[in-house]
């Protein structure tokens, strides 16, 4: 109309400009800020750079006293109680899911669906007080009659607390029980119907169907979401600090106090003292970091290809 | 044939039993929250600060203080990060950067918490030379970012494209067409989002361990060391007194209220935006 740009049309290019830079700048920030973290915790754990070098990452000994410092024993921990969590809970995780989009009925299944997003609300550290005085008792006598049951005197005097990989393993199950159940419930529920219904049409039995057609159709979305859920098994900090019994040793059964690097730098941060002993834990959460950062990124593109497939 | 049928029965039977034990196991530990924690709630936990170490009574209003104010700062500082971040992605999908951008907040949703508790330590407690709330805000907002990112991208994905179109068709900018257009049709699904990244970040402890730190007393300088009720269950529970370990099942109970409250907020927004796009 007017040939002349009017005040609004200025104020409102002027609000345009500001929007696109608004949106970019958070962009980019969401993204600098991954290079942020890697920078700032490599810098602050420098002086463990430079007293221990690489063989940090192999190194077993992690000894507060005369500070040298190993994070093998808590790389052992972090994987052990990571991968032990993950074989426990995903033939349950299969289960439910499978339960819930083929078997239950929406009257089952939605109250279902509501319980296993309220079990996957709970804060760590609530888990961890439920862990640490209602599991680890249970834990501990199970340890008591494993004891005898095997006539291992070693395990029996060993201070049977109940804390340690065992009990870590087993409360970081049912942490990522409900997370792995509804990624795989998600996949399923698109399996589209006409294939179920062909393999039905054919005489399959219901669970000849699963088998054979929903389970391979589902598969890699399936592989991807066990790799999220073994990725925040990795990290899982509170509930695995306050069972695991912040042992310092490499451990050698399953009873035994141990740490993972998530457990390590929570127990122990606060009493470093040393810049020495302060790099080392800072090295923990870089190791930490970098794991996390992978097995998420591997997931998702798991994910994006179950998908797209 | 009976192989086949037997089969069907034994794995028909395994996936319920699994289901029953999945409910068993988190009925137990509600019970248990439940039961524990209102045992030992009294006037006095929601009213008073926390006794010296060993002596009985005493509460947790600290704490309580101290999980409203950081929790509230953080998604103050989080939610314009997050939302913006959310347009872009959804404003220039598939474009390349736009999918970094997506992948980038995937990955810090899997950031462990320890590890934004350290980063939280050493960018800020480090170089302002005190433990604060303040830093631990800014921790949880690393936290909140992403996970507010990824929602308003996936609600602003739900915007039908013919009311922008039409709103392009009148001559609409851009900005306008998000703001006036997109954000309007999808607040509800957005505040939704927001109420449920709070909930997350209202539980976390590990963040706030080397940030917040803790204080016995009522705090509201937000540049000073407060306590939260995730730190205050973790500090009881570790404690070697039962009055506090009792306080920590009051203190989880409340807790778990509070995250119930937000998610069900959550909850019943987007099944009012459900309704209406139904």
């Amino acid at each position: 109309m007017a040939a002349l740009p009017s005040p609004s049309d200025r104020r409102e290019a002027a609000r345009e400009r500001v929007f696109t830079a608004a949106s970019l700048v958070a962009a980019v920030a969401l993204v600098a800020t991954i290079a942020l973290f890697l920078v700032q915790l490599l810098v602050t754990s420098r002086t463990s750079w430079a007293t221990f070098g690489l063989p940090f990452l192999w190194h077993s000994e992690w000894n507060p006293v005369t500070e040298k410092f190993g994070a093998l024993p808590m790389i052992v921990g972090t994987l052990v109680t990571g991968f032990g969590a993950l074989l426990i809970s995903t033939p349950f995780a299969l289960g439910i899911a499978i339960f819930l989009a083929d078997y239950a009925g929406k009257k089952v299944a939605e109250p279902i669906k509501y319980l296993i997003g309220l079990l996957g609300g709970l804060p760590s550290v609530i888990f961890g007080l439920w862990g640490l005085f209602v599991l680890v008792p249970i834990v501990s006598k199970f340890e008591v009659w494993f004891g005898k049951l095997v006539g291992s005197e070693a395990l029996v005097a060993s201070g049977t607390t109940g804390v340690g990989l065992l009990a870590a393993i087993l409360l970081l199950a049912i942490m990522i029980l409900p997370f792995s159940a509804s990624l795989i419930l998600e996949a399923l529920l698109v399996v589209p119907t006409e294939l179920k219904e062909g393999a039905l049409a054919l005489g399959a039995t219901k669970w000849d169907t699963i088998q054979n057609v929903e389970l391979p159709y589902v598969r890699k979305s399936t592989v991807g979401a066990l790799v999220l859920s073994l990725g925040r098994a990795l990290g899982e900090t509170m509930a695995v600090t306050m069972v695991i019994g912040n042992g310092m040793k490499m451990p050698t059964t399953l009873f035994d106090p141990a740490n993972t690097l998530a457990s390590a730098i929570a127990n122990q941060f606060l009493e470093a003292t040393s810049p020495i002993y302060v790099g080392s834990l800072i090295q923990l959460a870089l190791i930490l970091f970098v794991i996390a950062i992978i097995i998420n990124v591997l997931a998702r593109v798991i994910l994006r290809r179950g998908i797209q497939q | 044939m009976t192989t086949r049928k037997l089969k069907n029965g034994v794995m028909g039977f395994l996936v319920a039993a699994s289901a029953v034990m999945l409910i068993t196991v988190l009925v137990v530990i509600v019970w248990h929250i439940f039961i524990s924690g209102v045992k030992y709630l009294n006037w006095d936990f929601f009213t008073k600060t926390p006794t010296p170490m060993g002596e009985s009574g005493g509460g947790v209003f600290n704490a309580i203080v101290g999980t409203f104010l950081i929790t509230l700062v953080a998604a103050a500082i989080g939610t314009p990060f997050g939302m913006f971040a959310g347009i872009y992605v959804a404003e220039h999908r598939g474009q390349r950067f736009a999918d970094v951008v997506r992948l980038c907040a995937d990955a810090l949703q899997g950031v462990p918490s320890i590890v934004i508790g350290i980063f939280g330590y050493t960018f800020l407690v480090v170089r302002f030379r005190s433990y604060s709330a303040l830093s631990a805000s800014v921790a949880l907002a690393f936290m909140f970012v992403p996970t507010t990112t990824r929602v308003t991208e996936e609600v602003l994905n739900l915007v039908p494209s013919g009311l922008k179109e039409a709103a392009y068709a009148l001559g609409a900018r851009r900005s306008s067409v998000v703001w006036n257009v997109s954000i309007k049709t999808a607040a509800a699904g957005i505040t939704s989002g927001l109420l449920t990244s709070m909930a997350r970040i209202a539980g976390e402890t590990a963040p706030l361990l080397f940030t917040a730190f803790g204080s016995r007393y009522v705090e509201w300088n937000m540049l000073r060391p407060m306590s939260a009720l995730p730190l205050q269950i973790f500090v009881n529970a570790s404690s070697p007194y039962p009055a506090l370990q009792q306080q920590a099942w009051s203190a989880a109970f409340v807790l778990v209220l509070l995250i119930l409250l937000l998610q069900y907020g959550a909850k019943h927004l987007i099944a009012r935006v459900l309704r209406v796009k139904a």
